[in-house]
């Protein structure tokens, strides 16, 4: 028999790492006083902590039936769908002004002097809630849907402009050296074999932005920006739970069905770039980029 | 190659189907339709710059911005809501992951349950749930850290369980076949492949807490964003710039702090 | 008697039928190694032995524990006693290799402990004295994404050792490996059988090593048994039986230096 006898095989026994254990406890010793530290800013007493969920249980049954014919009355289906226009028009608004501007931010395409100021206004948007900007357009604007509109716009630049140029970097560098070899321009380059490789991608992240902007949307009422969230809030401070239950049931449903059609849309552009694949694994890599999440 | 007309003939350039002009005239109907409803005004655009109020975003009065109970007191606050939040939702969302995957799911209803669940609780809006939460359970910061734990709970499942999806199910079966309990096997089989997805997802959702709950504060929910709903009511937008200012540079560095973490872990 | 099947059959839901009616017998402390083109059905017998695949019917006894129909927990029982071994190797490369074997001792520790990583010391044991049956304990603490292919399936073998099992299940165990790392885990596996007494059944594909290794051959076609008997009885005949043409070169694994001329069957590549 060849095979090694390793029954005999003494080799002493590593000891465990201790580096990596001391590590863990550190971190985890980091987490622990850094939470102990955050509950005692938040003004938590144990009577408030243990009345919670009997208050919010009161208020959800108070919420019960919800009164649907109430607000329809009222015109809260009017408010959903204002809040789904905002978010449509400032979708396109962002992606409009956003794609442009991520030709010049993405590093294989644009000069570094270009390059560098655009990246640095997409993260200064980005740093903006829609909130603060909508607080910042009432003032201008007047209250209203267009103040909402604006505000989802211009924030949708920041993030809009960050995935395009993100996926522009990763494109085949070979088709633009092609339409330079024909002796095309800047313009060309970009129309001819950058673009038509970064469209699909591109056209999915307008997609997914609107879907979180139809959230937003519906927030940015709540300050008055147009849209539902003035419903919610105005029903909220009556007292009105049933009717605040109903625009809620309400809006859930629009969100849920916008996300859902935006979601299958999304995947029939991506498939019909790139070919079959594997759905799952597709998907994840999609939120992954998404996110901005690379690992 | 010889340019000569012989040959197969020419195709005709294909036509565009009906059905594409259909949508595309559906689309420019609907924009414009949404357009004329909320209001569209491109004058905005220019007429932003020659606005009279942004006179009352300057000076910024640093004196009142640097003392430190109007300012930094309810951003540290604003930070101790997004850590809090943070643990909690994170916390929840590893078990709930795990019961929303159809990898590691425990049975068929938990899965559909969770799944179900926790779609509606993502479709509510952040600052909804920090609306209801401080209707029901009072206003202040401890309303703000419900809803944001609510929140990051539901960013965060969708997030990592699809990552448990993508796990490789090879170990789970070995695991298995050693006869373990499911909680165990899923533990031993599937936790070390995804943990490192896991605390970059964690982070991730720190920084997207860290914003949000910047704006808490203008339902009442605690924060900075009290701060800045006070001031805006009384028009002083310097102070509401100088407040902006602070917040941008404290959200750029814990952002590249937690950056710099999450590509430490890859 | 270890292992009793009768009349099983297993029926995927797409309808492929992947054992039709096997009758088996393995006793205590038998080498058993089972050969077949793939898709003949070796992986699903296998696995019809852990319940890992149910069997759509008949009867599987593993130390008088009936299989087939059983609850979760007689499943788990039956499972602790029977160590498997993957082709894939089936680790969990993003952790150490101690956290590999360990997992043979899922059964044994309490679901809050393993959940919290918090082995118990006698379990660590054991784990340990398995990576050290299978001379790589020194690789303990290493991640299991570091070893080799050889190693990593050594840890394989070591996590099923940890199990303390009466019965190993060993498919295609060294299908992923070159031809000096195969005969040095065929010997492991050999050797565990001899030492401790542990039923094997091993699934090969390469011809040589089912004749250096094994004793008993079990050769399976489109889910029925062809042949079961003394693996020197296996002559061209039988092989064309199982196999459905003439043995090639690429049924053997014959390594330069040592060569094993196969005494049944003219390689023709």
């Amino acid at each position: 028999m060849t095979a090694p006898t390793t029954t005999d095989y003494a080799a002493p026994r590593p000891l465990p790492p201790g580096k990596v254990r001391t590590r863990r406890w550190v971190i985890a010793l980091v987490i622990v006083v850094a939470t102990v530290w955050s509950v005692s800013g938040l003004q938590v007493t144990l009577d408030r902590l243990l009345g919670a969920p009997g208050d919010a249980w009161a208020i959800l049954r108070q919420m019960t039936p919800p009164a649907f014919s109430e607000v329809y009355e009222r015109g809260a289906l009017g408010k959903i769908l204002e809040s789904v226009y905002i978010a449509w028009i400032g979708t396109i608004i962002g992606a409009a002004l956003s794609l442009p501007l991520a030709f010049l931010a993405a590093h294989n395409v644009a000069p570094h002097w270009v390059r560098v100021p655009i990246r640095q206004l997409f993260n200064a948007i980005r740093a903006v809630p829609e909130l603060i900007l909508a607080v910042i357009f009432i003032p201008i604007t007047g209250l209203g849907a267009w103040a909402g509109t604006m505000a989802i716009g211009i924030h949708s630049i920041g993030t809009l402009g960050k995935w395009a140029a993100e996926s522009i970097e990763s494109i085949d560098d070979g088709p633009i050296e092609a339409v330079e070899a024909c002796g095309g321009r800047w313009a060309s380059e970009m129309r001819w074999a950058v673009l038509p490789q970064v469209m699909p991608n591109i056209a999915s992240y307008w997609l997914f932005r609107f879907e979180i902007n139809v959230r937003a949307s519906a927030v940015l009422g709540m300050i008055g920006a147009g849209g539902v969230g003035s419903e919610l809030v105005l029903h909220l401070s009556f007292r009105n739970f049933p009717a605040a239950c109903a625009v809620l049931l309400m809006t859930i449903t629009v969100v849920l069905t916008i996300d859902t059609v935006s979601a299958a849309v999304r995947r029939r552009i991506i498939r019909g770039a790139t070919g079959t694949g594997d759905e799952a694994s597709r998907s994840t890599e999609a939120l992954v980029d998404l996110t901005g999440l690379r690992r | 190659m010889t340019l000569t007309a012989e040959g197969p003939t020419r195709p005709n350039r294909p036509r565009t189907r009906p059905l594409t002009y259909a949508v595309a005239a559906s689309l420019v109907a609907g924009t414009t339709w949404a357009a004329v409803k909320v209001g569209f005004d491109p004058s905005t655009f220019w007429k932003v710059w020659s606005n009279p109020l942004w006179e009352k975003f300057w000076p910024v009065p640093w004196d009142w911005v640097f003392d430190g109970r109007n300012v930094i007191r309810p951003l540290i606050e604003t930070f101790q809501i997004a850590i809090v939040s943070t643990v909690i939702g994170c916390g929840l969302a590893l078990p709930i992951s795990f019961a929303m995957s159809s990898l590691t799911t425990p049975n068929r209803p938990t899965y559909l349950v969770s799944r179900a669940v926790m779609n509606v609780v993502r479709a509510v809006p952040d600052l909804f749930w920090a609306k209801l939460l401080v209707t029901a359970i009072g206003i202040g910061a401890f309303a703000g850290s419900w809803a944001l734990s609510v929140f990051s709970l539901a960013v965060m499942v969708k997030l990592f369980s699809e990552t448990v999806d993508g796990a490789d199910p090879r170990p789970l079966e070995a695991a298995r076949s050693a006869g373990g309990r499911h909680a165990p096997v899923v533990r031993t089989g599937v936790l070390p492949s995804v943990f490192p997805a896991y605390v970059a997802y964690a982070l991730y959702v720190f920084e997207l807490n860290i914003r949000a709950s910047i704006v808490l504060g203008l339902v009442g929910a605690g924060g900075i964003g009290r701060v800045i709903e006070a001031q805006r009511q009384f028009f002083r937008f310097d102070r509401v710039l100088g407040i902006l200012m602070i917040i941008f540079v404290a959200v750029w560095v814990i952002e590249h702090v937690s950056v710099a973490l999450r590509k430490r872990l890859t | 008697m270890v292992i009793q099947l009768e009349k099983v059959s297993v029926t995927y839901p797409g309808g492929v039928e992947a054992l039709r009616g096997v009758d088996l017998t393995v006793d205590k402390g038998e080498f058993v190694v089972i050969v077949g083109l793939s898709g003949a059905g070796k992986s699903t017998l296998l696995r019809v032995l852990n319940g890992l695949v149910p069997a759509t019917s008949g009867s599987v006894v593993v130390d008088g524990t009936e299989v087939v129909g059983a609850s979760a927990a007689t499943l788990r029982r039956v499972r602790s006693r029977i160590g498997m071994i993957f082709q894939t190797f089936n680790l969990v490369y993003r952790t150490t290799v101690i956290n590999n074997v360990l997992m043979g001792r899922l059964s044994e520790t309490p679901a809050w402990r393993s959940t919290l990583g918090l082995w118990p010391a006698p379990e660590r044991e054991i784990a340990m004295q398995a990576l050290e049956r299978v001379g790589i304990v020194e690789k303990a603490y290493v991640r299991a994404s570091d070893l080799s292919g050889g190693q990593q399936q050594r840890v394989g073998i070591a996590r099923a050792l940890a199990q303390e099992p009466s019965l190993m299940l060993a498919d295609e165990p060294v299908a992923a490996l070159d031809p000096v790392t195969s005969r040095q885990v065929m010997g492991d596996l050999q050797r565990i059988n001899r030492e401790l007494g542990i039923t094997t059944l091993v699934n090969l594909h390469f011809l040589d090593l089912a004749r250096e290794y094994g004793r008993r051959l079990i050769g399976l076609r489109d889910g029925l048994v062809i042949f079961d008997g003394d693996i020197g009885d296996v002559d061209d005949a039988i092989f064309r039986d199982i196999y459905g043409r003439d043995i090639t070169a690429e049924d053997l694994l014959a390594v330069g230096g040592e060569p094993n001329p196969p005494t049944a069957g003219s390689p023709d590549a």
